[in-house]
C-alpha cells in the first residue's frame, strides 16, 4: 500500500512563501485562492530574548476525514493512496466540506461563475502525479530549504518514514481525531 | 434535467473532460532549455520548456546550485513574460511630460532619434553633459561603459554604491582583492553581518543550514530578528548603523586579547604596530554606549570568531549603506579578517582575483578610449575619490601590475548618482543635459526621493529603457521595452570581478518589439556613429562566446556552453599569496593602507559616528527619538519590482514597519494602522507592523515601495505614489552625510519619529513632496550648492616620497616597492633587466615586449607568432627546421650528397626542394612537410616502413634494397 504524508521541518523553514506562490502559480490558481500559506509566529517574548516560527500550512490529508463524508454529492473523494480531491464535474460547491474541515484547508473561489465554481483544495499535485508517478508536488521541489518532505509513509525507506520514525514530530489540532498526515517537526532551538 | 445526488448536472456541460491545468512537459515537440533567473544576483538554475517558441512552464534545475529550489519570483517567470503591464514597443512621448501620452514608433526608428539628439547635445555641451543611471547588475553592463567610453561621457552610474563596491574598494585596499569567496565547508564559524539570506539569497541560506547543523557557528548582526537571525548560534541586535564601532570593539578585543595569528601577522602583515596602538581606544565598553550591545556580547563574539578557525565573514549589504561610517566599517571588518589569518586559506574568505582565463568585463569596456580630461570631469571624482577615477586608477593600476588584470570600470569607477541628479537641478558642477537610465528607476532606488523625482523631471533629455512603466519611464521622452528574464542569455561573473563564469540560454526570442540590454546599446552606438569595428558582435551570445574563447572548451557558440557546461570553475586555488605575496602595492596585507594615504585618507579605520545619532547630533534627536532602519531585502519583492505582478503582492499588499509593542503602546499604535515616519528630511506613511523583532526604540521600514495599480499622471507631485510609502524619501544624500571615500548615502541609523496617520491628517499632499538641497533644509530649493557641500572629513594631505633612482622613459615609478613598470603594459622592469609579466611571471623583452622562451632558446611575438634570436634577429624555420638565409657557410654540418644554399639558408639536395634538418638528418617536403631520405630523396612511408620515389614510385627498403 501507498500513503502519502508530508513532513514539514519547522526548523529549516524561514518564511519566504515561495511554497505558496509556485503552487498559486503552477496550479494556476485563482488570485483569492491559496492552498498552502505560511503561518508567521511573529517575534515571540521580550526584546531581546525573542523566538520566530513558521508554520507552512496545506490540507492535512487526514486519515479519518470529515470532509469526504459529509459530501451530499461524492464529489469530496479520498484516493487509496490518501489522497484527498476534490471532482470538479460533481461538485456543486454547496461548501459542506468547507465548513467540515477543522484546518480551513479548503475553500471555492469567488472569482469564478457560479456554474464554472468548485471547491478547490490542495490534491498533493495529483494531476502532476498521475502524469508521473514518482513526481513530488510543487511546493516541496520549489523549497530552498528543503523544509517540505513529501513520501510514502508505508515505504520504511523514504525519508518520510525515517524521519516520523526518528524525530519527534507533531500534527495539529489531534485532538479533533482526524488523524491529519502532515507532520511537523517543531523548531525548539536545535539544529536542523 | 434530472438532477440526482448522483449525478453531475449541469457541471457535466460545462466543466471540459479534464480540469488538469498540468503541462505536459514529455509532449512532442517540447524542448528543455538551460535558462537561470533573472529576478535577483543568486541567478537560481531554471529548466525552460519551449514549445513553438513558447515556454510553457518552467521548473527550478535540480542540477544547480538552488537544487530545484526557486522563489516567490523565480516562479513567477511566466507571469513576468506576459504580464500585461509590460512595455512592449518603443515609446515617444508626445504629449507633456508625466502625461503619459505616447507614440508607438520601430524601435529602429526610436534609436535614431535618440542617438541624434545626444549626438546634439554632445556637440553643443560636450560629451559629459550625458549622463546614464543604471540599477543593479542585472543588465549588459560592460556595453553601456562600451558605449560611454566611445562617446566620451564618463559620467555612467549604479547603485553601486550602496552594494558591495566600497567595500569590495576598501578591502582591496587592504589585501589586493577582496575576500569574498567564502570556503564554508571548512569553516568553523561564519559573521553574517547585516546579511540576510533567508530573505535574499535561498539557496546560500540552505546551505547554511546543512553546515550549521554539521557543526558551523553562526553568528548573526542585524539589528532586526530576521529570518537568518532566527537560526543563528549568536545573535548581536546593535543599534542600526553603529558598525563601525562594532567592527572596531572586536579588532580590539581580537588584539588585545591576542587571539590574532601571530604568525601570518609576523610574516605577511604591514603596519600591525600601528594599527595595534590605532585601536587601543576602541574597547568594548567604548564601543557598548554606541551599539547599545552588552560589552561582554562584543567579546563573546570576537572570541567565536577568533577562536573558532579558520572562520568566514561574509559581506552583507549594509556595510554599504551607513552613510559617512560605511567604508570604516568594512575597513575594519577586512582587518579582523586579515589578523586572523583568515585570507585565502582554506575554510577561510578566499581572493579569487580577476579572470586569468577568459575575458573579463574590464578588458570588454574599451576605457582607454575615454580621454584624460575626461576622467577628471567624473561627477563626484573630486570628493569620493575611492569608488570614482581617482581611487579606481591607484587599485586599477596595481591590480594590473599584481594580478596582470582588473577590475572593470563599470561599478567599481563611476558617477555619484546622486551628485548627477543634484547637477541636473543645480547646474553644479556643469548641467547634465541627457539621462538614460537603463534597467533602474532611481526615484525609488536613489536617495533623497523628493529631489530624484525633481531631477528626472528637469533633465532636458530624458530615456528608460525598462519592463514597466515606472515612475521614472514616465518621465521619459523615449521608453525602450527591455528583454526580461528567459528573454535573453545570461553570463554570471559577479560584476565581473571573479574568476568563474555561469551561464544559461535564452529560452524563446524576445517577445514583441523587446531587445536585451547589449543590443539596445550597440544599436544607439552604431546611430551615433561609433566604429563598427568596436561592436563586432551581432548578438549578445556572440559576446559571452568570445569571452570564453580563451578557454578553449570544445564548444563552437555561447549555447554549447550552457548545454555541456553551464559553469567554469578554475582549480581551486588557495593560499595564492604564499608565492609571491598580497596583491598590494607592498606585496603585504596593508595595514596602515597606503592607497588609502594616498587618496588622503586615514590609512586606518578611525570611527565616525552615523550621519544622526543619539551621541554626536543630541539636538536631532531630541526631535526624531527614534533610530530608522532601512534598506534590508525582505520577501517577496527585490529593490523596488514586483509591486506589480498580482499573483506576487497578495502576500504583502501593504507596506508595512515593524514596531516594537512597548513602543507602539507608548505611541497608542495598534497593528495595521496607517502611520507617518518623518525624518528632517520628509515624511511617508506605513501600516504598522507590531512585533518585537525591533529594539524599542529602533522602527524597520522596508525599501522599494510604490503603487503600480494607480494611474501616474494623475498625480505628477506623487506619480504612482512613488513618494507616499518610499522610505528613499527619508533617507539623506547630503554630501556631509555621505562616506567620503565610498560616497555612500545614509540608509540605516537614521532619526526618525512616528505618528498615527489621524482624521485630518492621513493623505499624502503636495506639501509633503516638496524637495530641498541640502535634503535636510527647512527651506525649500537650493540653499546651498553641491560644490559648497563640504565633507564630513577633512582631506589628510600626504606627501609621496621623492623618487630616488632614474626613471626611464616608458615607465613609472611606485613608490610602496620602490620599482619600475613599463607603462601601458604595467610589467615590472627587474633587476636584471627584462620585465616580468605578473600573470605568467615570464621575462620579456623590455626593449620589444617579446616573450623569452626559454625551451627553445628565443624570443617570441605573441601577437605575430614569429619567433626572435636573443640579438632579436628573425629566426626563420619551415616545417620546424631553422634556416639561415644569406648565411655563406652552413652553421652545421650535413652529408656530402648536399649543397648550402645560401640565399635560402639551408642544406638542398640537386634541384629538389627539400629542406635538410641537421636534428634528425632526413630532409623535408616544405609543401608537405613529408619526410625525404638525404642520399636520394625518396619519400619514407611510415605505414609500410619503407622508402618511395616520388618520381618513379618505386620502393626501397631503409637500405635502399629495391621493394617488389
Amino acid at each position: 500500500m501507498t500513503r502519502y504524508v508530508m513532513v514539514i521541518d519547522q526548523r529549516r523553514c524561514i518564511g519566504c512563501h515561495s511554497c505558496t506562490v509556485a503552487c498559486r502559480t503552477w496550479n494556476k490558481l485563482p488570485l483569492d485562492i491559496i492552498y498552502n500559506p505560511v503561518l508567521t509566529e511573529g517575534a515571540q517574548g521580550e526584546w531581546p530574548n525573542v523566538h520566530k516560527t513558521w508554520t507552512p500550512t496545506l490540507c492535512m490529508h487526514c486519515a479519518n476525514p470529515e470532509c469526504v463524508p459529509c459530501c451530499p454529492n461524492g464529489a469530496s473523494i479520498q484516493d487509496e493512496d490518501g489522497t484527498i480531491w476534490v471532482d470538479p464535474k460533481k461538485c456543486m460547491s454547496c461548501k459542506v466540506c468547507v465548513n467540515a474541515c477543522p484546518y480551513g484547508m479548503r475553500d471555492a473561489s469567488h472569482m469564478e461563475s457560479r456554474l464554472h465554481r468548485f471547491v478547490r483544495k490542495c490534491s498533493f499535485c495529483r494531476d502532476k502525479r498521475q502524469m508521473d508517478p514518482n513526481a513530488q508536488p510543487y511546493c516541496v521541489l520549489t523549497c530552498h530549504q528543503k523544509a517540505r518532505i513529501f513520501g510514502d509513509l508505508d515505504d520504511p525507506n523514504s525519508e518520510v518514514s525515517k524521519l516520523i520514525g526518528s524525530v519527534k514530530t507533531e500534527r495539529l489540532f489531534e485532538e479533533f481525531g482526524t488523524e491529519p498526515q502532515i507532520y511537523y517537526i517543531p523548531d525548539l532551538g536545535g539544529k536542523a | 434535467m434530472e438532477i440526482s445526488k448522483t449525478s453531475t448536472g449541469l457541471k457535466d456541460i460545462v466543466c471540459p473532460d479534464t480540469v488538469s491545468t498540468e503541462v505536459d512537459i514529455h509532449a512532442e515537440g517540447v524542448e528543455v532549455v538551460k535558462s537561470l533567473c533573472y529576478f535577483c544576483h543568486a541567478n537560481c538554475g531554471v529548466l525552460a520548456y519551449v514549445k513553438d517558441g513558447d515556454v510553457i512552464k518552467i521548473e527550478g534545475d535540480p542540477n544547480y546550485s538552488n537544487q530545484g529550489g526557486l522563489c516567490c519570483r523565480g516562479t513567477s517567470a511566466l507571469l513576468h513574460v506576459n504580464h500585461p503591464g509590460r512595455i512592449n514597443h518603443a515609446l515617444k512621448r508626445v504629449g507633456e511630460k508625466g502625461a503619459g501620452q505616447w507614440e508607438q514608433i520601430p524601435y529602429d526608428q526610436a534609436i535614431q532619434e535618440v542617438a541624434d539628439r545626444l549626438n546634439q547635445i554632445k556637440a553643443e555641451s560636450g560629451a559629459e553633459a550625458v549622463a546614464s543611471a543604471g540599477g543593479t547588475t542585472r543588465t549588459d553592463d560592460f556595453a553601456r561603459r562600451r558605449f560611454l567610453n566611445q562617446f566620451g561621457t564618463p559620467n555612467g552610474f549604479h547603485n553601486a554604491l550602496l552594494c558591495w563596491i566600497p567595500t569590495f574598494m576598501a578591502e582591496t585596499c587592504v589585501a589586493g582583492w577582496s575576500p569574498f569567496e567564502t570556503d564554508l565547508g571548512g569553516a568553523k564559524c561564519l559573521v553574517m553581518w547585516g546579511f540576510n539570506p533567508g530573505a535574499s539569497t535561498l539557496p546560500g541560506n540552505r546551505g547554511y543550514l546543512d553546515l550549521q547543523k554539521a557543526g558551523l557557528k553562526v553568528i548573526v548582526v542585524d539589528p532586526r530578528y530576521s529570518e537568518s537571525a532566527s537560526k543563528a548560534d549568536l545573535w548581536l541586535p546593535l543599534r542600526p548603523g553603529t558598525d563601525a564601532a562594532l567592527a572596531l570593539a572586536i579588532l580590539h578585543t581580537i588584539i588585545y586579547e591576542f587571539m590574532y595569528d601571530f604568525e601570518f601577522v609576523d610574516q605577511w602583515c604591514d603596519g600591525f604596530d600601528e594599527l595595534r596602538d590605532h585601536v587601543a581606544e576602541y574597547t568594548p565598553e567604548w564601543a557598548s554606549k554606541i551599539t547599545w550591545l552588552d560589552a561582554d556580547l562584543i567579546r563573546t563574539a570576537a572570541r567565536m570568531y577568533a577562536t573558532n578557525k579558520p572562520g568566514c565573514i561574509q559581506w552583507g549589504c549594509t556595510w554599504d549603506q551607513i552613510g559617512r561610517a560605511s567604508t570604516t566599517g568594512s575597513h575594519a571588518l577586512a582587518l579582523i579578517r586579515a589578523v586572523c589569518g583568515n585570507l585565502e586559506v582554506p575554510g577561510g574568505d578566499g581572493m579569487p582575483g580577476p579572470a586569468l582565463n577568459f575575458l573579463t568585463d574590464e578588458e570588454l569596456e574599451l576605457n582607454e578610449l575615454l580621454p584624460e580630461e575626461m576622467k577628471a570631469k567624473q561627477i563626484g571624482s573630486n570628493k569620493f575619490k575611492l569608488t570614482s577615477w581617482p581611487g579606481y586608477q591607484l587599485i586599477s593600476d596595481n591590480a594590473k601590475r599584481t594580478w596582470g588584470k582588473t577590475l572593470p570600470a563599470e561599478w567599481f569607477c563611476e558617477a555619484h548618482g546622486p551628485s548627477v541628479f543634484k547637477a541636473i537641478i543645480t547646474g553644479d558642477p556643469y548641467q547634465i543635459r541627457a539621462l538614460v537610465c537603463n534597467a533602474t528607476n532611481p526615484i525609488n532606488s536613489y536617495g533623497d526621493s523628493k529631489m530624484t523625482l525633481e531631477a528626472l523631471k528637469k533633465v532636458e533629455f530624458l530615456v528608460a529603457v525598462d519592463y514597466w512603466m515606472t515612475p521614472t519611464a514616465l518621465f521619459a521622452d523615449y521608453v525602450f521595452p527591455a528583454a526580461g528574464a528567459l528573454e535573453r542569455p545570461i553570463i554570471v561573473t559577479h560584476y565581473g570581478a571573479t574568476d568563474s563564469v555561469m551561464g544559461g540560454r535564452r529560452a524563446i526570442q524576445p517577445k514583441y518589439d523587446r531587445h536585451d540590454d547589449f543590443t539596445f546599446w550597440r544599436k544607439l552606438g552604431l546611430a551615433c556613429g561609433q566604429d563598427p569595428a568596436n561592436w563586432q558582435w551581432e548578438t549578445i551570445e556572440d559576446c559571452y562566446y568570445d569571452i570564453l574563447k580563451p578557454l578553449n572548451l570544445p564548444i563552437t557558440c555561447w549555447n554549447d556552453f550552457v548545454d555541456y557546461f553551464r559553469m567554469y570553475y578554475p582549480p581551486l586555488h588557495q593560499n595564492k599569496f604564499k608565492h609571491g605575496g598580497f596583491w598590494t602595492p607592498s606585496r603585504k596585507v596593508e595595514c596602515n593602507s597606503s592607497i588609502l594615504r594616498e587618496l588622503g585618507y586615514v590609512g586606518m579605520p578611525t570611527y565616525v559616528g552615523c550621519c544622526e545619532n543619539e551621541i554626536d547630533t543630541p539636538e536631532i534627536a531630541e526631535e526624531y527619538p527614534i533610530v530608522l532602519t532601512t534598506g534590508g531585502g525582505f520577501m517577496p519583492y527585490h529593490h523596488s519590482e514586483h509591486f506589480n505582478m498580482p499573483g506576487i503582492r497578495f502576500l504583502y499588499p501593504d507596506p508595512y514597519f515593524s514596531i516594537n509593542p512597548v513602543l507602539a503602546e507608548k505611541l497608542g499604535i495598534a497593528y495595521g494602522d496607517w502611520c507617518w515616519i518623518e525624518t528632517r528630511r520628509g515624511r511617508i506613511k506605513m501600516r504598522a507592523n507590531v512585533e518585537a523583532e525591533v529594539h524599542p526604540n529602533v522602527v524597520f521600514a522596508p525599501r522599494g515601495w510604490w503603487f503600480p495599480e494607480r494611474d501616474g499622471s494623475a498625480d505628477l507631485d506623487n506619480p504612482f505614489g512613488c513618494l507616499e510609502s518610499n522610505v528613499n524619501v527619508l533617507t539623506s544624500v547630503d554630501d556631509w552625510d555621505c562616506d567620503p571615500m565610498g560616497g555612500s548615502w545614509a540608509n540605516r541609523g537614521l532619526m526618525c519619529k512616528v505618528y498615527k496617520c489621524t482624521e485630518l491628517d492621513n493623505e499624502f499632499t503636495a506639501k509633503d513632496a516638496v524637495w530641498s538641497i541640502p535634503g535636510s533644509s527647512k527651506t525649500p530649493g537650493v540653499t546651498v550648492m553641491p560644490s559648497d557641500q563640504h565633507l564630513d572629513r577633512e582631506k589628510i594631505p600626504f606627501e609621496k616620497p621623492q623618487c630616488e633612482i632614474e626613471v626611464p622613459e616608458g615607465y613609472y615609478w611606485v613608490w610602496q616597492d620602490n620599482n619600475l613598470y613599463q607603462k601601458g603594459t604595467h610589467f615590472r622592469l627587474d633587476a636584471s633587466g627584462w620585465l616580468i609579466n605578473p600573470r605568467t611571471k615570464g621575462y620579456h623583452d623590455a626593449y620589444t615586449g617579446w616573450r623569452y622562451d626559454a625551451q627553445g632558446g628565443c624570443l617570441v611575438d605573441d601577437a605575430t607568432g614569429k619567433k626572435y634570436t636573443m640579438e632579436r634577429e628573425e629566426i626563420v624555420e619551415i616545417c620546424g627546421v631553422r634556416c639561415y638565409p644569406g648565411t655563406e657557410t652552413a652553421p652545421y654540418e650535413f652529408p656530402g650528397t648536399l649543397a648550402w644554399d645560401a640565399e635560402k639558408g639551408y642544406a638542398r639536395l640537386g634541384d629538389k626542394p627539400y629542406i635538410y634538418d641537421p636534428n634528425s638528418g632526413w630532409m623535408f617536403d616544405p609543401a608537405t612537410c613529408a619526410y625525404h631520405d638525404a642520399n636520394y630523396g625518396y619519400m619514407y612511408d611510415g605505414a609500410q616502413g619503407c622508402l618511395v620515389d616520388p618520381e618513379t614510385g618505386n620502393r626501397y627498403s631503409m637500405s635502399y634494397e629495391p621493394l617488389d
